[in-house]
């Protein structure tokens, strides 16, 4: 329930960096939402549709570009990825003992403007 | 026309709770981000570890709730400095709402600050509030299957509270399944089997806060 959050603090770095740069208008915004980040990619989209009205993005879409979560096993030093949003163990050894290479981001990536 | 940006979403909100923590680490004060489900005892904890503690450490409370200041009330009573902050409707406390509050918390006389966040297993997880460290509580009464159904939560903490185990007679769970899963969510994760209620494993569990603080 806190795509709203996310949404809100998400429009403010885009209307802001629009205006530093001198710009009007944001016609689209590109994030990057890691699976393990706890955000659902459909509930950030109707949050940032409600609240975008008023603001110079009141005509800009959402672009969001899913990254699967990928670690490294610390026990048999092993890379992997996974469509999961969680993992639990090494798929290669089995050991819980990892370290999180990706999939947890909630970075905004690109504006598009006028 | 396009143009790169590289900042993270919630940037706001680590810088303020860099900020908060900076304040809280310069008047020597330590910071608990107590989080669980509504009714697995956060108050409860409070109130059994401030008399468990009896005054050996000086704790302060920021209550988070949506609306109601039922849990400040309880607090009051045991004469610890507590401020209740009300949410409105969010379902988790953020840095900005704690800055809100600290000039109202009489930080150069606590060693310890607990703040409850919004009882929601999901959202407090997210937002960083200026806290030292994340501790959670789940009462065996939710059952053994969360950790795996809520992850986040039992991945950030630094402690898990197993907490009503006075039920395990009158309940079917698998506490020693809900031990293992969140090791494997978080092999770090220290572990405190309690009862708010009838005192059991509440020693252990101050004795560390203790540990924490000194």
């Amino acid at each position: 329930m806190h795509e709203a959050s996310i949404a809100e603090s998400l429009l403010k770095i885009a209307v802001d960096e629009c205006k530093g740069k001198g710009y009007t208008r944001i016609n689209n915004v590109r994030v990057c939402i890691g699976s393990a980040s706890g955000v659902m990619p459909e509930a950030l989209l109707f949050a940032f549709n409600a609240l975008k009205s008023d603001t110079i993005a009141s005509g800009a879409t959402l672009t969001i570009e899913e990254v699967p979560l990928a670690g490294r096993c610390s026990a048999c030093s092993s890379d992997f990825t996974t469509n999961e949003n969680f993992v639990l163990c090494c798929p290669h050894c089995g050991s819980s003992a990892y370290t999180l290479l990706a999939g947890r981001e909630l970075d905004i990536k690109e504006l598009e403007v006028d | 026309m396009k143009f790169k940006v590289a900042s993270k979403i919630l940037e706001a909100n680590e810088r303020i709770a860099r900020e908060n923590r900076r304040i809280f680490s310069e008047a020597g004060v330590y910071v608990i981000n107590l989080m669980s489900s509504p009714g697995a005892g956060k108050t409860s904890l409070l109130e059994t570890t401030i008399a468990g503690l009896n005054h050996t450490l000086k704790i302060g409370v920021i209550e988070g709730d949506i609306t109601g200041t039922d849990d400040a009330v309880r607090i009051n009573r045991l004469g610890v400095p507590v401020v209740q902050i009300n949410t409105g409707g969010a379902c988790h406390l953020d840095a900005n709402m704690i800055t809100e509050v600290i000039p109202d918390l009489p930080l150069d006389k606590l060693d310890l600050l607990v703040i409850e966040n919004v009882g929601n297993l999901v959202c407090p997880a997210e937002f960083q509030v200026g806290e030292d460290m994340k501790v959670m509580i789940l009462s065996i009464a939710e059952g053994h299957d969360k950790p795996l159904k809520y992850p986040l939560m039992f991945q950030e903490s630094a402690a898990l509270i197993i907490n009503k185990i006075d039920l395990r007679p009158f309940l079917d769970v698998d506490v020693e399944k809900i031990k293992n899963d969140a090791l494997s969510l978080n092999p770090s994760i220290k572990i405190f089997e309690l009862s708010c209620k009838s005192g059991e494993g509440v020693d252990q569990w101050t004795a560390w806060l203790q540990t924490l603080t000194s």
